[in-house]
């Protein structure tokens, strides 16, 4: 019954505390895990699809991106500092926020409500999705800031398993997903679309976004486990010459 | 003639602490009856469908017109007034329970001082007492007033926090009707002069941050309060706020 009181409330009494009027710094916190969802988080996932579909091009083409990347001045301190230790914070939060609410679409089954679900449910994904998916293409593994000519095969063999495949599916769907409803929670939240009509508009345009994106990230797998590719080397020679007639030959001729 | 009658199932708890238990009773059907018509009929005759006796349910009533927010409870399951939920456009049998995000006083009653504590801890009102007489008060120009007045028309039923999946005892979330009054009264020519404390409280913890958007509330306020909006508004104004003090520090 009693819960532990804090003292300025005003009267011991059971259930649902009063405000904690200006105490305490969950709104700090809070406040941060909503910002580090659009900014680096969701800017570095419209990095990685945009890196990703460089797949369509070819193994060089890819590699040579991988490469790139790997090439930006502190590419292993901005490495952390922008994409491990945000997300780590943005899921670690994310799940706490979770197991503090207590959903009820059974009795209150509104679309507001399934997408407060949702949500949670994709973050979860998202969070175990990438902590794997870290783990085995960064950390385990041919590595590939040294052998970036290497990125091509090395996601191409983990696609070729059928679960693996089904898993990048759902994640991509589940991710996407996410980063568009959080745009939309983002406006929300901060103030930027407080009328419904506003509201109701830029839900389309994140819905648009998301799908845009998850077919994106789709077609880019396409690439992996398509016949064009077939059997790539382990690792792929990356001459600037090689890249170039890559880079010619227009994506659509894939499909 | 067999009458057409109206079937109740209500939970009933004799004390906070008591073991809950579910009475069935079975009325008459008369034309317009609602929820509590129904519980004023249970009290004259306590009987209950297999015919024993039990004593007259506990329940908060008053305006019997939706007004003064005091009869909230859980209707089939989801949280509404009990003097406007018409017993014809009700699912039978009818299940009734008290608010679950309350502390039960006895039967469908429960205790909702604490969004009375969250509208002092916000200061929901606007100062006007003194020693001397303070002259009338500034003009609110009716653009203002529409803006206002459907934000005035809350009853303090808690429909809204019993419905919000984040108002809860981890949380201790402050809810969207108080939110709502900080927007009314941050509005207010006089009322405004609370502003920056008002939007210091709500970044407390538990504070306007712990909204996950669920929109609930919006969706079940009897009253149709803005409410969505206002939490929008609000946390802009409670970020600017925090931001300025922090620079200002
Ligand atoms: S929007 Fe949802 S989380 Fe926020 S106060 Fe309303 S019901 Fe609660
Ligand atoms: S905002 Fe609506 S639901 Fe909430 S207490 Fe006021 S009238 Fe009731
Ligand atoms: S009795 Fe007043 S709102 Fe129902």
């Amino acid at each position: 019954m009693a819960t532990a009181q804090h003292p300025s409330a005003p009267t011991l009494r059971p259930g649902v505390q009063p405000l904690r009027a200006g105490q305490g710094t969950s709104f700090l916190w809070r406040k941060l895990h909503s910002l580090l969802g659009i900014i680096p988080i969701g800017a570095f996932l419209l990095e990685h699809l945009l890196s990703n579909f460089e797949a369509l091009k070819g193994p060089a083409a890819y590699g040579a991106q991988v490469r790139f990347l790997n090439s930006l001045p502190m590419v292993r301190i901005l490495e952390w500092v922008f994409i491990f230790l945000p997300i780590l914070y943005h899921g670690l939060y994310g799940v706490y926020i979770w197991v503090r609410g207590n959903s009820n679409i059974v009795y209150y089954p509104w679309a507001g409500n399934w997408m407060y679900t949702a949500q949670r449910y994709t973050g979860l994904i998202a969070i175990l999705y990438i902590g794997q998916h870290v783990l085995r293409q960064r950390f385990m593994g041919i590595s590939l800031p040294e052998n970036p000519g290497a990125a091509f095969a090395k996601v191409q063999h983990e696609l070729a398993n059928p679960w693996m495949l089904a898993v990048y599916v759902i994640a991509m769907i589940a991710i996407c997903w996410h980063f568009a409803y959080g745009i939309w929670l983002f406006a929300a939240k901060w103030g930027i679309i407080p009328g419904v009509k506003a509201r109701k508009r830029f839900g389309f345009v994140c819905a648009a976004l998301g799908l845009a994106l998850a077919i994106m990230g789709l077609v880019s797998m396409w690439a992996f486990i398509s016949p064009r590719y077939k059997n790539t080397p382990d690792i792929v020679p990356l001459t600037t010459t090689q890249l170039h007639i890559q880079n010619a030959q227009p994506a659509y001729t894939l499909l | 003639m067999a009458s057409k009658t109206v079937q109740l199932e209500i939970k009933r708890q004799a004390s906070p602490d008591a073991p809950a238990v579910w009475e069935k009773f079975e009325l008459e059907w008369r034309p317009g009856m609602n929820v509590t018509s129904s519980l004023m009929e249970i009290a004259a005759n306590p009987v209950t469908a297999d015919g024993h006796a039990t004593t007259p349910i506990t329940y908060d009533s008053n305006c019997l017109e939706e007004i003064c927010g005091s009869c909230a409870m859980r209707i089939n399951g989801k949280a509404r007034m009990a003097c406007s939920a018409l017993v014809d456009n009700l699912e039978q049998p009818i299940r009734i329970e008290p608010l679950s995000k309350f502390p039960l006083v006895r039967d469908l009653q429960v205790d909702r001082a604490v969004l009375f504590e969250n509208l002092k801890a916000v200061k929901a009102w606007v100062p006007v007492d003194g020693t001397y007489d303070l002259g009338s008060g500034p003009r609110v120009f009716p653009q203002q007033q529409e803006v206002n007045y459907p934000l005035s028309n809350c009853i303090s039923c808690t429909c809204c926090m019993e419905v919000c999946p984040q108002f809860n005892e981890e949380t201790g979330f402050v809810g969207a009707a108080t939110i709502a009054q900080v927007k009314l009264f941050n509005n207010h020519p006089t009322g405004k002069v609370f502003k920056e404390e008002r939007l210091r409280a709500l970044a407390g913890d538990g504070g306007i941050q712990e909204c996950g958007f669920a929109q609930n509330c919006v969706e079940v306020c009897p009253k149709k309060l803005p409410l969505t909006n206002a939490i929008s508004d609000v946390s802009r104004d409670v970020l600017i706020q925090k931001a300025k003090d922090f620079l200002r520090s």
